[in-house]
């Protein structure tokens, strides 16, 4: 079959070859098992209809029947936005609750084997497997195979790792809800095609999995799709991620149409053939970035995110902070050889990413909801990622993925509880409060001191505060940053008629800045949320107590994650200082897959004497400190009043909290007149007025009106007979005589 | 299996056989015992039901064989069959397939089974004609597929109006009778002035008895036909395939015949119908015209339609109140596809045509099919009356989002393979209008979620939605092997692309002007 | 053996058939004056006529198969004639068929309405026959007067009357016009048989001659009003609906076959070097015809009228065939001929199925639903209306009928290019009004008051399902009436064919520029 095919098929040549990395096909297909044992248990509970629909029964017992209190329960509850739903559990839930997660500890296990393989060789070429031919036609050849290289190693670790952790995270979050298995059925496919995309070895392949994450996005943030809001929120994700494949599809026949292939090999082979900082090659990179900006929400299409936290909270920990919206830094990344060819298309990068950065973090100070403060800031960490690879800095960018979806996943799982609690507490008392606002917590540190103590862990890592895992990851960005602003590649070219090198300094500016926000507006989270009174409700305090383990377990695996992430890649500068462990380990492991892309771009730069870095370094943690303390120092978490009687923001402040209206001014210049054009225009006249009633159905009435009048004609008297027949004659002679 | 099919001769019997059996059926079923039985509201013999569905399964089966028996590297004529017919007039029954028909037949045959089950419970008068219709109509469309003489090809592409007529005016909607009408006139204009071309090619080809001549091959082995006329010539082809497809701007009878037509009906001429224009251009308007057809400023025109339509389409079906409505024009988008692959006519982007050609009868199929599935349970289209009815029908809701996905041509589903080699193939031609074209893929999506966005989700607001019946155990079983199929050429097309590459390959040498005139002289005469 | 008409034993031999029928016709008018009317009579009298067109048509099978030929003199014994005839003796059989079931339904008991049917058959068999225009002139009158009385020969209804009137009128009036131009032809030629005036005219070069084209014209009209082309039909609807239903199917089909027989022996005989002179004339005649008969009939409401009009457009498909003068072109109109014919037959023997007595009620609205009640009568009304439609297959040898004049017509030396395209155009428009028909039957829902139709008569459904059994089966091998078509041309364009080649074709006023591609391509398609 297949997959035995498929082992056979396996290049033998290579070092990995029989080793268990030839398992490596197991890693998507076990997360696709557990989508379809899942699948199929959520659809079990469903009803046969009768053999013949026209007659349908009102037995008391159909589905609709069995679900229709549950429905209103869910509306009113939806509409408050929050992560609240109907309170049954599934006939199979027990089922799922092993199924679901247990494939991803599997495939983790299974990942963590074959790592281990590949650190025992020494490996220079990427160990690919062909299992079939999947679009031959005539010259291209575009084959279904995974390729496992020291990138997607990292990246599956990522993934199934993380993934892992929050499956079972998800089993304390979502068992009691009536669509636990289609929950687990979506995140396990979720899964599957997150690690198609990063284990693809060519991209059309990759585009499977680009897309089918997004599909599951789609299909996970409109988890409870009874509530428009939240529907909306999912088709406008998928809609908006379309944009971005739009431009994915182009960057590949562009591809295809000059290099003939779209395999990573071939492409990293032949991408000279494009002509260094050649107009084609850049426009290729910029369709690519399109697409990336489109699935890791960057300027311009970064609108989906924020409103993707209406899915369940666990899915915006996976999807939505630690995999999918990173895929994109993976993909540039991944393409290295081929922006590290245009530099103006990496500068490109490293700019939006900038500007991203700092926008996003602007947004995020006036954010009540607490997860879309996460939203924001994970924006906003995805700006420095894609700085980090659009200088040509590809081990930072990666690094900081990693450090990021650990402690972002941290915080999103410890928002997760504190939802959970304290709709735990509305719940129980029946209010329908609004259970994601901050205005509506405070003081939760004596109700969830476990939580509280991991989200500070989360907070001080994103602020930047050594030695947790942020730290370590952002200041290499914004290190490298200031390093290649001195005569690289980069620097010597210019975007947009500005020297590189300022555009450069610029960035680095703007990275300072953002760091400064994010400290602070991290810090209002946690201030507004845990500390000070407690603005819950009398009667809901009582009801707000630490979540169960089973949430609280997987948060602090991810916590000490957080704390020794940063061991990752350890600057030289600080191992010089304090000997804390071996430096630029991933810098290592990285090296064969993005070490040829780096050099090309950072070509020429100069070196910088070790104290300068560790300078900047010290900088960097001042202003982190400061950005701490001026938050401590300026917000009175003890001055907020809940939601429902706070007052509404004024002036530029409500700009701010409305997200500047980019939303409004889309739906005004675009969606609205597409639709009124579209109906009013196309349809109602183009297509029904002309084409089918003018030309159409117009030209069947003039024959008719023609007959009319002929029958007019034919008045039953002979007389005119007579003379039409004469007529006829006169004009029969006259042809035949006068010529 | 090949072994087997040698020693029963398959390729020898096969094509006529497709041709007759539904026929010998139809006869079969009009001559059944009227044993009538309540079937739900009409009084009719249920026998008859299964009879069709029985005798589409054989017909399927039997031309099943030919996925095996065909191949691949050969790119003439296969399992061809040459039979005397109107000497005088130089007519013969030719029949015969390449890789292009062997794979609309396939679909033809796939298709009809399901058809009958789509329409099993709908169809409720008359049971014994509209089957006997049904038959009649495969055996039509097929005709199509196979002939290899232009009289016969004509003869049959006309055979197929009258029962699809009959079908959409006795058993269709509301608006049945002006919907039949428009359809039967819409296409037999142009159809007509295609037919005073094929006499002209016709007589512009003598036998040797000075009889004019129809076999397709040597009128392709002809090239002796002066410009302007050929151009003549193509317009009047063009036009009767163009308004099959349907291409913009020729495309109004469409949404009125799919919404009015019965679900089967539907289906039938989403699935297969419209395939016919798409293929004629394959089959008849490029070979035997390529010079008309590759002036640059005529490619340019069609092109430039194709692309309005991909766009047009799916704005104006973003904007339908009615989900039938809306599907019908999502097929103007897709066929636009379809003609922007076939006149960039680069391998990948024909191909690609081909694989939407396949797709689109799939998805599209299922679509229609699954309206009229709900349209059974609430005796409504429109979309606003429906919302949140995932939480009562969840496996209608689960087909319904997956077959939409596959329609808007998600990766890994059959629709992604066709939509991407045809811009991949059209890029390296025309990159501008590719460029334009791709967009649809965003519109796309934006239409369908957003239909089944108010079918399926939102809130369940509505009371007489709170109790329609879920699929039954035949809705299912129908919808299965679609699925099934949505699937395998999502993941798996390559054994249906190599089958249909050797006559792609065939189709753009010719085109191009490279015949090897001889080699097809040559096939022509088996 | 070949007749030497000269000799007057050899000449009625040579007219074997025709007299053989009128001979019998004679004395069934006798036997039924014999008894007094009923309807038993009628009905025997019909039989009786019957059989003899039975026997005529053995006769002229036999004559047909011993394969005649005769020296030139006035009237031909070829294939031509042969085969008219027995079309022409089809509808006449069918008709007498019909009328034997109408006549009871009607209460109209005088059996001589049979035998006034065979006499205007004879006359027609002359007019096929003739090959000189004093003989054109009598068949022509031989058949019309016997059609005068046969269409008011309903009593009873006053609409029969009025037609009746109205197609004496205007008939004396048009054959006048046949009358002079018969006599302006003799003035400028000196002669009368066909063959003298087509030699007179090339020897004396007459091509230019305004006498000679004045009578040419005249006889135009004159042809043109017997087959109803435009703007010589307007007498055609009204007598259509007037004349009771089988007399209606006569003259849509024996009637025009007959006439238009003459017109094509007389123009490819006697005029074939004069193609240049009449083309652009018949060319109009004939595009007129299919405009006018098409988009009128398109607000149509009454069955008989609709279908008036439609047999006018028909006139105007095989003017067409006339118009290219070619041998093909008469063997296309052969063959469209006993298409037309079927198809006429059929439809009309449909309505006097469905009708009910005095004819009150002929809306096509009136067959609304008849599929539900009457499935078999609704089928083949619905296979009759494809076929005049022209429809392959489900219409049989409609298609193949049009098919053959398009053939033709573009094959000609000169391709009728525009006519065919003309022609397919307004065959478009005719589907408007044939659907029309077959949707009230299968689609509209039957209105309660409806009454249901009678059980239909024997003959009258054997014409039913024998005219479609024949549409049907010779729609799927049209090839064998091919053949015979082929043999059956009018026995000059062997000799004049060339001669049409050479003459110097002036492009008529419509030609496109695409024609004119069209036949230098055509032209030098020739020489294979």
């Amino acid at each position: 079959m297949l997959l035995q095919s498929a082992v056979a098929l396996a290049s033998d040549a290579h070092p990995l070859a029989g080793t268990i990395a030839a398992w490596v096909w197991l890693l998507p297909v076990l997360p696709l098992a557990g989508f379809v044992i899942n699948g199929l248990l959520s659809l079990n509970s469903a009803h046969f209809g009768p053999s013949d629909p026209n007659t349908p029964d009102h037995h008391p017992h159909s589905e609709g029947a069995a679900e229709a209190p549950v429905i209103s329960h869910g509306e009113e509850e939806g509409a408050a936005g929050d992560d609240h739903h109907a309170v049954k559990r599934h006939r199979w839930a027990g089922v799922t609750s092993i199924v679901g997660p247990g494939v991803l500890i599997l495939s983790f296990l299974l990942a963590l084997g074959i790592w281990r393989a590949m650190t025992g060789v020494e490996m220079e070429a990427p160990f690919i497997q062909r299992y079939f031919s999947w679009m031959p036609v005539g010259d291209l050849h575009i084959d279904a195979a995974l390729q496992l290289d020291q990138l997607s190693m990292l990246m599956i670790l990522v993934v199934t790792g993380v993934g892992a952790v929050i499956h079972v995270f998800s089993v304390g979050y979502m068992q009691d809800d009536p669509g636990y298995p289609r929950y687990f059925a979506y995140l396990n496919l979720f899964v599957f095609f997150m690690l198609v995309l990063v284990l693809g070895s060519n991209y059309p392949v990759m585009f499977i999995g680009w897309e089918g994450v997004g599909l599951c996005s789609y299909l996970l943030i409109g988890f409870w799709f009874n509530d428009k809001a939240i529907a909306d929120a999912g088709k406008k994700a998928f809609i908006v991620n379309r944009i971005g494949d739009f431009g994915f599809l182009i960057a590949m026949f562009m591809l295809f149409a000059n290099i003939g292939v779209l395999d990573f090999v071939g492409v990293n082979a032949k991408a000279l053939e494009l002509g260094v900082g050649s107009g084609l090659v850049t426009a290729i990179c910029l369709f690519m970035f399109l697409g990336c900006t489109g699935k890791s929400a960057q300027i311009p299409l970064y609108i989906w995110l924020p409103d993707a936290m209406a899915g369940p909270t666990p899915v915006s920990a996976l999807i939505h902070a630690a995999t999918m919206v990173t895929a994109g830094v993976y993909l540039i990344a991944r393409s290295g050889a081929l922006f590290s060819l245009s530099p103006v298309a990496s500068l490109t990068v490293a700019v939006v990413g900038a500007v991203t950065a700092i926008f996003a973090a602007s947004i995020a100070f006036k954010q009540w909801d607490i997860k879309k403060v996460l939203a924001y800031s994970t924006i906003s960490q995805l700006g420095y990622m894609f700085v980090g690879v659009g200088v040509g800095a590809y081990v930072s960018g990666m690094f900081h993925l990693v450090t990021h979806s650990f402690f972002k996943a941290l915080l999103f799982l410890g928002s997760g509880s504190v939802i959970h609690a304290m709709h735990h507490a509305y719940h129980t008392t029946n209010s329908h409060e609004d259970a994601q606002d901050m205005r509506n917590m405070g003081g939760l540190r004596k109700y969830l001191p476990v939580t509280c103590v991991l989200m500070w862990i989360g907070t001080l890592a994103i602020a930047g505060i050594p030695p947790f895992a942020g730290f370590f990851s952002k200041d290499e960005i914004l290190g490298e940053v200031f390093l290649r602003a001195h005569g690289s590649n980069l620097a010597s070219a210019s975007w947009l008629g500005m020297p590189g090198s300022g555009v450069l300094y610029a960035i680095y500016a703007i990275g300072l800045v953002t760091a400064l926000m994010t400290a602070i507006y991290m810090t209002r989270m946690m201030l507004y949320t845990f500390h000070g009174p407690n603005r819950t409700g009398a009667t809901e305090e009582q009801h707000l107590h630490e979540v169960s383990w089973l949430m609280t377990g997987p948060v602090v695996v991810l916590g000490i994650l957080t704390v020794i992430g940063g061991w990752l890649n350890l600057p030289r500068a600080i191992t010089d200082v304090v000997p804390l462990g071996r430096p630029a380990v991933l810098d290592h492991w990285l090296e064969p897959t993005v070490g040829a892309a780096t050099a090309r771009l950072s070509a020429g730069t100069r070196e910088i004497p070790a104290s300068t870095e560790q300078l900047l370094i010290l900088g960097a943690v001042v202003i982190a400190v400061a950005g701490i303390a001026f938050a401590f120092a300026w917000l009175k978490p003890a001055r907020l009043v809940p939601k429902r009687d706070a007052p509404a923001e004024e002036g530029f402040e409500r700009v701010v909290a409305n997200k500047y209206y980019v939303d409004e001014g889309i739906d005004a210049t675009v969606v609205r007149p597409t639709y009124a054009v579209s109906k009013t225009f196309l349809w109602r006249v183009v297509d029904v007025g002309v084409i089918d009633g003018l030309l159409v159905n117009g030209s069947a009435a003039i024959a008719r009106g023609f007959g009319w009048l002929g029958s007019r004609l034919q008045t039953g008297n002979v007389g005119i007979y007579a003379w039409v027949l004469v007529v006829g004659v006169v004009a029969l002679l006259g042809a035949f005589t006068l010529r | 299996m090949n072994a087997f099919l040698e020693s029963i001769g398959y390729n020898s019997w096969v094509l006529p056989a497709l041709l007759l059996i539904p026929l010998v059926g139809a006869v079969l079923i009009l001559l059944l015992p009227s044993r009538d039985e309540p079937i739900g509201g009409g009084v009719e013999n249920p026998v008859i039901r299964q009879v069709a569905f029985w005798l589409f399964m054989i017909e399927f089966v039997v031309s099943l064989g030919l996925w095996w028996s065909y191949n691949p590297a050969d790119n003439g004529w296969q399992a061809a069959i040459d039979m005397a017919w109107i000497p005088t007039w130089g007519v013969r029954f030719t029949l015969g397939i390449d890789g292009i028909a062997l794979m609309m037949v396939l679909l033809t045959t796939f298709i009809m089974p399901l058809a009958v089950l789509g329409s099993w419970t709908s169809i409720r008068t008359k049971v014994r004609s509209y089957y006997a219709l049904l038959l009649i109509l495969t055996s039509g469309m097929l005709g199509v597929f196979l002939a290899r003489d232009l009289f016969l090809f004509y003869v049959m592409w006309e055979v197929m109006l009258v029962p699809m007529y009959f079908i959409i005016g006795i058993w269709g909607g509301e608006r049945r009778i002006y919907a039949s009408l428009k359809f039967f006139i819409y296409t037999m204009l142009p159809s007509l002035l295609m037919l005073v071309a094929i006499i002209y090619l016709g007589l512009h080809v003598r036998t040797a008895s000075g009889a004019p001549d129809f076999s397709y091959d040597h009128l392709l082995a002809v090239s002796s036909i002066p410009e302007r006329t050929a151009l003549w010539l193509f317009a009047a082809f063009f036009l009767a395939f163009a308004v099959k497809v349907p291409m913009f701007p020729f495309h109004t009878w469409l949404p009125d015949a799919h919404v009015e037509a019965p679900t089967a009906g539907s289906v039938i001429l989403a699935s297969i119908m419209l395939k016919m224009g798409t293929f004629g251009f394959l089959r008849f308007a490029l070979p035997l015209f390529p010079g008309a057809a590759m002036n640059p400023t005529v490619r340019m025109v069609i092109l430039v339609l194709a692309v309005i339509g991909i766009i047009y389409g799916a704005l104006v079906a973003m904007v339908q109140p009615d989900f039938k409505k809306l599907v019908a024009y999502s097929s103007v988008s897709h066929l636009g596809f379809v003609m922007l692959g076939i006149f960039a006519l680069t391998l990948q982007s024909v191909q690609g045509a081909l694989m939407i050609m396949i797709n689109h009868g799939i998805s599209t199929g299922a679509l229609f099919l699954l309206v009229g599935m709900i349209y059974e349970r609430r005796h409504t289209r429109l979309i606003d009356a429906y919302g949140g009815i995932a939480r009562v029908v969840p496996l209608f809701a689960a087909m319904l989002t997956f077959v939409s996905l596959s329609s808007i041509g998600l990766p890994g589903t059959n629709g992604f393979v066709g939509e991407f080699l045809v811009l991949l193939g059209a890029f390296k031609t025309y990159p501008v209008l590719a460029l334009i074209a791709t967009t649809g893929v965003i519109f796309a999506a934006a239409y369908l979620l957003w239909a089944i966005q108010r079918i399926l989700f939102n809130p369940l607001d509505k009371r007489e939605n709170t109790h329609i019946p879920d699929l039954n155990r035949r809705e299912l079983a129908l919808l299965v092997p679609l699925v099934a199929v949505i699937i395998w050429l999502g993941v798996y097309p390559a054994p249906v692309l190599r089958r249909m590459e050797a006559s792609s390959q065939l189709l753009i040498t010719r085109v191009e002007g490279r015949t090897d005139v001889a080699r097809v002289s040559e096939a022509g005469r088996p | 053996m070949s007749f030497d008409l000269s000799l007057p034993a050899q000449l009625s031999s040579a007219l074997g058939p025709d007299l053989l029928l009128m001979g019998g016709s004679m004395l069934l008018l006798l036997w039924s004056g014999w008894r007094p009317e009923s309807d038993e009579h009628q009905r025997s009298v019909g039989m009786l006529s019957m059989a003899l067109c039975i026997f005529t048509m053995v006769a002229v099978g036999y004559y047909a198969y011993t394969g005649y030929t005769a020296t030139v003199g006035a009237i031909a014994v070829d294939n031509f004639r042969w085969v008219v005839d027995e079309i022409l003796l089809i509808a006449t059989l069918g008709t007498i068929a019909m009328s034997l079931d109408y006549n009871r339904r009607e209460g109209i008991t005088p059996g001589e309405t049979h035998v006034l049917i065979l006499l205007a058959t004879s006359g027609m068999m002359i007019l096929a026959a003739a090959r000189d225009l004093i003989i054109v002139f009598l068949g022509i009158e031989l058949m019309s007067i016997a059609i005068y009385v046969l269409v008011g020969m309903n009593r009873r209804t006053e609409r029969s009357a009025e037609g009746a009137i109205k197609y004496f009128l205007l008939g004396a009036f048009s054959t006048a016009f046949l009358l002079y131009g018969i006599a302006l032809v003799y003035g400028a030629t000196g002669a009368t048989n066909f063959s003298e005036i087509a030699a007179n005219v090339s020897k004396f070069h007459l091509e230019k001659s305004a006498l000679l084209m004045v009578g040419v014209a005249l006889l135009l009209v004159g042809f043109g009003f017997k087959v109803a082309a435009a703007p010589f039909h307007m007498w055609a609807p009204d007598v259509y609906e007037g004349a009771p239903t089988p007399i209606t199917a006569y003259m849509a089909a024996a009637v025009k076959a007959a006439a238009f027989a003459a017109f094509f022996r007389l123009w490819l005989e006697a005029f074939p070097s004069l193609l240049t002179t009449w083309h652009n004339s018949v060319w109009w005649l004939a595009a007129l015809t299919m405009i006018v008969g098409n988009l009128v009939a398109l607000s149509q409401r009454n069955i008989k009228r609709l279908l008036a009009y439609s047999s006018i457009a028909h006139a105007g498909y095989i003017l067409v065939a006339l118009t290219v003068g070619t041998k093909l072109g008469s063997s296309a109109f052969m063959f469209y001929l006993f298409a037309y014919t079927m198809a006429t037959l059929g439809s009309f023997a449909v309505i006097v199925a469905l009708g009910n007595r005095g004819e009150a009620n002929m809306g096509v609205e009136e067959y609304a639903g008849l599929w539900n009640v009457r499935p078999g009568l609704a089928i083949a009304m619905a296979v009759f209306m494809l076929a005049l439609l022209g429809f392959p297959i489900f219409g049989g040898i409609g298609f193949f009928a049009k098919w053959y004049v398009l053939q033709a017509a573009l094959q000609a030396p000169y391709p009728q290019t525009r006519l065919a395209v003309l022609l397919v155009v307004t065959s478009v428009v005719s589907a408007g009004y044939y659907l029309y028909v077959v949707m009230v039957m299968f689609m509209k829902p039957r209105n309660a008051a409806a009454v249901l139709p009678p059980r239909t008569d024997g003959f009258t459904r054997a014409v039913v399902w024998g005219s479609a059994a024949v549409i049907l089966i010779f729609g799927l091998f049209p090839d064998a009436i091919v053949a015979v078509t082929r043999r059956s041309a009018p026995s000059l364009s062997t000799d004049t064919a060339p001669q049409i080649r050479a003459v110097p074709m002036p492009r008529p006023v419509t030609a496109s520029r695409a024609e004119v591609v069209t036949l230098r391509s055509d032209s030098s398609l020739n020489g294979r």
